[in-house]
């Protein structure tokens, strides 16, 4: 009962907002996070995995909040660049076994004069740190990227799966699409975005054997 | 004394906060939180495995002006060999001073 008392008493407690050089507690997430960067290309780079560098883990709300204070925003990045904050364990990339039978959700933002991409990317990430992105037990949220590109920032979420669940020949334990929709409604939410304004729904394969040409959406909201 | 030893960098104390807090068991408890800080939406964290790690946006955005310390005492060496220093494919303009 003693141990009890020293947990629930309030003044044992010490959290950043009452010191943040001397604080005992720290905020769990239920997922621990890597944050990627893709470094643009130069003459001298032969191949993309060269360019994809791991630069943090973290598993706290505190050390989220020291990384993101003290990196470059994504308005000072040079075009090609690109951050991306997967689970632990994850490679942001289509090939990797985890993302092979996924998908995303994405948007672009064409006017990049007029949009906040830095608040745009830090909410989305927030979204996916927070857990609110998904339901508990959805297990579909692989990460979340911001691609700097010449002409637009896109912002893009990764699923585990493409929605095939409950269909013939679906792998197990694959959501339905209503659970993707669902995901999609949220990412749009999160994105601050206006109702004509549409997230569109791709899966990686359909993606990678398009080639130059754009996979066509398989959802949209 | 002529010659400087240089001590390896220190972390700072925060980032020792940082390393030695405890994780909190279930938060959003009433009463943790100094006056004016907002809990956690308890809508978010009603049960399962998940309870007290669940958090809006703007419980979160209550740290960003809260803890600005540095990940490790290596931190800018890091940024230097992922993100890059901003010398080189920086977006932004180069100054024509």
């Amino acid at each position: 009962a003693s141990i009890m008392a020293a947990i629930h008493d309030p003044s044992s407690v010490r959290t950043v907002f009452h010191d943040s050089d001397n604080f005992n507690v720290k905020h769990p997430l239920m997922n621990t996070w890597t944050l990627w960067f893709t470094k643009p290309p130069t003459a001298n780079d032969k191949n993309w995995n060269d360019l994809l560098k791991e630069v943090i883990s973290f598993d706290s709300v505190e050390e989220f909040w020291g990384i993101y204070n003290n990196i470059t925003p994504t308005s000072d990045l040079a075009v090609k660049s690109d951050y991306h904050l997967f689970k632990q364990g994850v490679r942001p990339e289509w090939e990797d076994l985890q993302n092979k039978h996924g998908g995303k959700w994405a948007y672009q933002f064409k006017d990049k004069k007029s949009v906040n991409i830095d608040n745009l990317w830090l909410h989305i990430m927030l979204a996916a740190i927070g857990e609110t992105l998904e339901d508990e037990d959805d297990n579909e949220i692989m990460g979340v990227v911001v691609n700097v590109r010449k002409g637009f920032y896109r912002i893009g979420l990764w699923t585990r799966s493409t929605g095939a669940g409950g269909k013939r020949n679906a792998a197990p334990n694959n959501a339905g699409a209503d659970t993707l929709m669902k995901i999609g409604r949220r990412f749009k939410e999160t994105l601050s975005l206006e109702e004509a304004d549409k997230v569109e729904f791709s899966g990686h394969t359909d993606s990678a054997h398009a080639g130059s040409t754009r996979a066509k959406a398989k959802y949209s909201c | 004394e002529t010659t400087k030893v240089v001590e390896p960098a220190q972390p700072t104390a925060g980032m020792q906060s940082l390393r030695s807090a405890r994780f909190l068991k279930i938060q959003a408890e009433d009463g943790i939180y100094p006056e004016g800080i907002r809990s956690p939406n308890p809508a978010l964290n009603q049960g399962g495995k998940s309870r007290g790690r669940q958090y809006d946006k703007d419980f979160l955005l209550q740290f960003q002006e809260v803890f600005k310390e540095k990940p490790s005492v290596n931190w800018d060496k890091t940024l230097k060999e992922t993100v890059g220093d901003g010398d080189s494919g920086s977006a932004r303009p180069q100054s024509a001073r």
